[in-house]
């Protein structure tokens, strides 16, 4: 989340021409999202340019681990967003008691229709991961390591992706991303322990090579 | 509640690395196995040494201005906004920049000048014709027989 000074910033930027909205967007950065969703509901643009602001980067970050790729991510990320403000009526509140719980869904289902259109990208030629040589290890620098590393979990079916990024890298809790990927917790566990032992498997043959 | 190796393993890739995060119903139980065997404490330094290497993973900062982006892609599919009357009077608490117990204390008085009206209305019956006599003079008038002047 941005700092207070730069949401400050941003308010004078983006929003000067209104004497009214510095102020209200002084009250929307304090409002929870739930509140902030149901504002958007009623056509506050304020309101959604507040949710907009306070998520944005987490869920580019929750898209790119997905996608693998900045642009993708960016685009996934607007496109979401977009069906918040073009269709408010989406969220309800019935239904969807937390916005953050809804959103991921939303992120979600857009990452894997993006998935399925895009083809899977190979690796480069030059960090294939079969050709080791003594001593290769010192000569991979850290975003080759990251790229083989993404390669990795790119190779994960998609379920286990999934489990493995909400759990792991966006740390929420089994219960919290169970309801998300829509399965029960009991199978969300198994998603986890099958994602990490297959990495673990991959990064030991990695590491006993030298690539890791 | 005691817990073999396999359970261990088992909630080290759920749970993760740092026991102190494990749930509250099993934490204690990991923690006394953890202490209780060398076995566990080297699965869990596999376990956190794995957690390291997945943790190197970044990913590229999205362009410095996504939500300015995302927030002007909106702009040009802006609706009108549904008005109701209590988005109306809370915009107009806010174009004016009315603190809440004036606008509560502006409200009474409306409302007190009303009931003021209503009551001058129906008390004030002088001057109004009823439908009776209304009628009567119609009457009056029309079955009038004397001369017309």
């Amino acid at each position: 989340m941005n700092a207070p000074s730069q949401l400050y910033l941003d308010r004078q930027t983006n929003h000067g021409g209104r004497k009214t909205t510095e102020k209200m967007d002084t009250v929307f950065f304090r409002l929870d999202d739930e509140s902030l969703i149901r504002k958007t509901q009623e056509g506050s643009h304020e309101a959604f340019a507040a949710l907009v602001k306070r998520h944005s980067n987490r869920f580019y970050s929750v898209a790119y681990r997905f996608v693998f790729d900045k642009n993708d991510a960016e685009d996934i990320v607007q496109e979401a967003f977009l069906k918040v403000w073009d269709r408010p009526g989406l969220w309800n509140p019935g239904r969807h008691a937390k916005f953050t719980t809804w959103f991921y869904k939303v992120i979600i289902n857009l990452c894997l229709d993006h998935n399925k259109k895009k083809k899977t990208i190979a690796l480069p030629e030059d960090i294939k991961l079969a050709d080791k040589q003594p001593g290769q290890d010192l000569l991979l620098d850290a975003h080759q390591k990251q790229v083989i590393l993404d390669g990795f979990l790119r190779k994960l079916p998609e379920r286990q992706l999934l489990a493995l990024n909400l759990c792991f890298y966006e740390g929420l809790s089994n219960k919290e991303a169970a309801k998300i990927i829509g399965v029960k917790v009991k199978a969300l566990q198994s998603l986890i322990m099958r994602a990490k032992t297959r990495l673990k498997e991959e990064v030991k043959r990695s590491l006993s090579g030298g690539s890791i | 509640m005691t817990m073999n190796l396999r359970q261990f393993k088992e909630n080290l890739l759920v749970y993760g690395a740092d026991i102190h995060k494990w749930p509250a119903g099993i934490r204690k139980a990991g923690l006394n196995a953890l202490s209780s065997s060398a076995e566990l404490r080297a699965a869990s330094a596999d376990e956190e040494r794995f957690e390291r290497v997945l943790k190197t993973r970044k990913h590229e900062e999205p362009g410095s201005d996504l939500a300015g982006r995302i927030i002007s892609a909106s702009q040009p599919k802006k609706k009108k906004a549904r008005r109701s009357p209590g988005g109306f009077f809370s915009e107009l608490v806010w174009e004016f920049s009315l603190p809440k117990p004036a606008l509560t204390a502006v409200s009474l008085l409306l409302v007190c000048f009303l009931m003021i009206g209503f009551a001058i209305g129906f008390s004030n019956s002088i001057g109004s014709v009823s439908a009776e006599e209304y009628q009567t003079g119609i009457e009056g008038f029309l079955y009038y027989q004397g001369e017309v002047p």
